[in-house]
């Protein structure tokens, strides 16, 4: 219980520092609209081949939407000290960690909210009527880049090249999860069978579970040593 | 000693190598439908397994480090991890070639391929991330949390990148494995393996007396500049 | 036999040692650097504690 108070409180810090300054989220935002404008001169295609590409072009905007919002998750605590005081604090690293995890996750969910219908009325794509699915699978996908980007956003954040270096190691890391909901995202966009399709769900669920696990166990040792 | 072990393991393999590269054009009959290329699967194969062998060992060294905080499992880890990395371009570099001649092109995304660009993306990563750390010790503890993720992901991306390609069937054929190889063909390949663990060994011990000067050099300087 | 098969095979093979010589001749200039430059420190340690003597 009391983890999950600690945890709940550093969420709720990061969630409000971020609300009252809006700036990770607006960056966030502007930099899917400006992807989605690129995306519309690098394709030039027929709807139909919009709806079959739209589950990829969907997640490699919200990875890397997703990616500004990871990076500053622990870069904003270096000013003043603010991280080495954390550290020191009562609050256990797994609590530190999983608290911005989740505070991350809900400003990922709201860039994604933002940018989907965005996406479906710059595409011309009609969302499928089995939304409720599709959302399901936003926040399956968007819980993997989650635990990786916050982890990996702990382990570079005292490194000088710490923008380049967190892309290029999260990545390649989060293939199985993306490769799993842009599947996910095409059969439901494009009305398939979504029976002949839980490998992918499975894939999901197990990614998440190995790497929140995983990330729990190492994240102390990442931050403190 | 260590220096003797380097060089016995280096002419032991340089010879299996030499003898097995005899025996590939000289006894192994060209196959039926691939003709003299694929003659290549005897570096590239093995040249793959030992990579991942490499990446394993490393991750369990890595882990002993963790536990035990000796920087020389740390030193060792990387080390590998560097010889592991070389013969993974050399898997891709031949790989490639292969492809060009079964399937007309240099590069084509079928899953094996697709995986192992990931996997060698990752350790580039990795080896970046040593660059840019400057403290000998944060330098292990991230490397060691890295190389864990990375060998615990390697499994998933493999698994879900072969579901992802046999969804989408493309043009091309995926490479058949040595599976369909005659018992006569398939014995310089294990040997050629064994060759390649021995170089890869060798490699690996070089390295990690090197990683070990350069902690001493870093030692020594900051003792001359603490007086 | 074609001899484009022929051909690229030897590209393969060639590829193949190109990049085990180059990583070895790599890790040689390496080890010549570090050479010279524990020599130059442990050089930089005696001077020291011979100007304290």
């Amino acid at each position: 219980m009391k983890f999950l108070r600690q945890t709940l409180a550093v969420a709720a810090k990061d969630l409000r520092s971020e609300i009252r300054g809006k700036e990770a989220v607006n960056a966030s935002v502007s930099f899917a609209l400006v992807i989605l404008l690129l995306f519309s001169f690098a394709f030039d295609l027929e709807p139909e081949q919009i709806r079959d590409i739209a589950g990829g072009l969907l997640w490699l905007i919200f990875a890397f939407a997703g990616t500004l919002i990871l990076n500053r998750s622990f870069a904003r605590e270096l000013v003043n000290d603010c991280l080495d005081t954390l550290l020191a604090s009562p609050v256990s690293g797994a609590q530190l960690f999983f608290g911005k995890c989740l505070a991350n996750y809900v400003l990922i969910i709201i860039v994604e909210c933002i940018s989907l219908p965005v996406f479906a009325i710059f595409y011309n794509v009609r969302l499928p009527q089995r939304l409720a699915l599709l959302f399901l699978v936003m926040l399956l996908g968007t819980w993997g880049i989650t635990v990786i980007g916050t982890l990996f956003s702990a382990m570079t954040v005292n490194l000088r090249l710490r923008e380049l270096m967190l892309p290029t190691l999260i990545y390649p890391m989060l293939i199985p999860a993306l490769v799993g909901a842009i599947e996910l995202s095409r059969v439901l966009i494009n009305g398939g069978p979504l029976a002949e399709n839980m490998i992918w769900f499975r894939i999901l669920v197990a990614f998440n579970v190995i790497f929140t696990i995983l990330a729990l166990a190492l994240v102390e040792i990442v931050l403190v040593g | 000693m260590r220096l003797k072990i380097i060089v016995t393991l280096t002419a032991i393999a340089g010879l299996i190598l030499a003898w097995d590269l005899g025996r590939i054009f000289l006894q192994v009959p060209d196959e039926a439908n691939q003709g003299a290329i694929f003659r290549i699967i005897y570096f590239h194969v093995p040249a793959a397994i030992t990579s991942f062998t490499g990446f394993y060992l490393a991750m369990f060294s890595s882990i002993g480090y963790l536990i035990t905080k000796d920087l020389r499992l740390d030193s060792a880890a990387a080390s590998i991890n560097e010889v592991s990395l070389a013969f993974a371009s050399i898997t891709l570099c031949t790989g490639s070639i292969w492809g060009r001649i079964i399937w007309g092109i240099w590069w084509t995304w079928d899953p094996r391929l697709t995986s192992f660009f990931v996997c060698w993306l990752i350790y580039v990563g990795y080896f970046m991330l040593r660059r840019a750390v400057d403290d000998p010790t944060a330098r292990a503890r991230l490397s060691a949390v890295l190389s864990i993720f990375a060998c615990v992901d390697i499994v998933l991306v493999w698994k879900s990148i072969e579901w992802f390609r046999t969804q989408h069937p493309g043009p091309v054929l995926e490479i058949r494995g040595g599976g369909g190889m005659a018992p006569g063909m398939e014995a310089p390949l294990w040997w050629n393996f064994l060759a390649l663990l021995m170089l890869a060994t060798a490699l690996t011990l070089i390295r990690t007396r090197q990683q070990a000067m350069k902690l001493e050099i870093d030692a020594l300087r900051r003792h001359v500049h603490a007086f | 036999m074609s001899p484009q098969n022929y051909t690229f095979m030897f590209y393969g093979f060639t590829v193949a040692w190109l990049i085990v010589i180059g990583y070895v001749i790599s890790i040689a200039l390496r080890e010549k650097r570090l050479r010279e430059e524990l020599d130059r420190v442990k050089r930089m340690v005696e001077e020291g504690q011979q100007t304290r003597k």
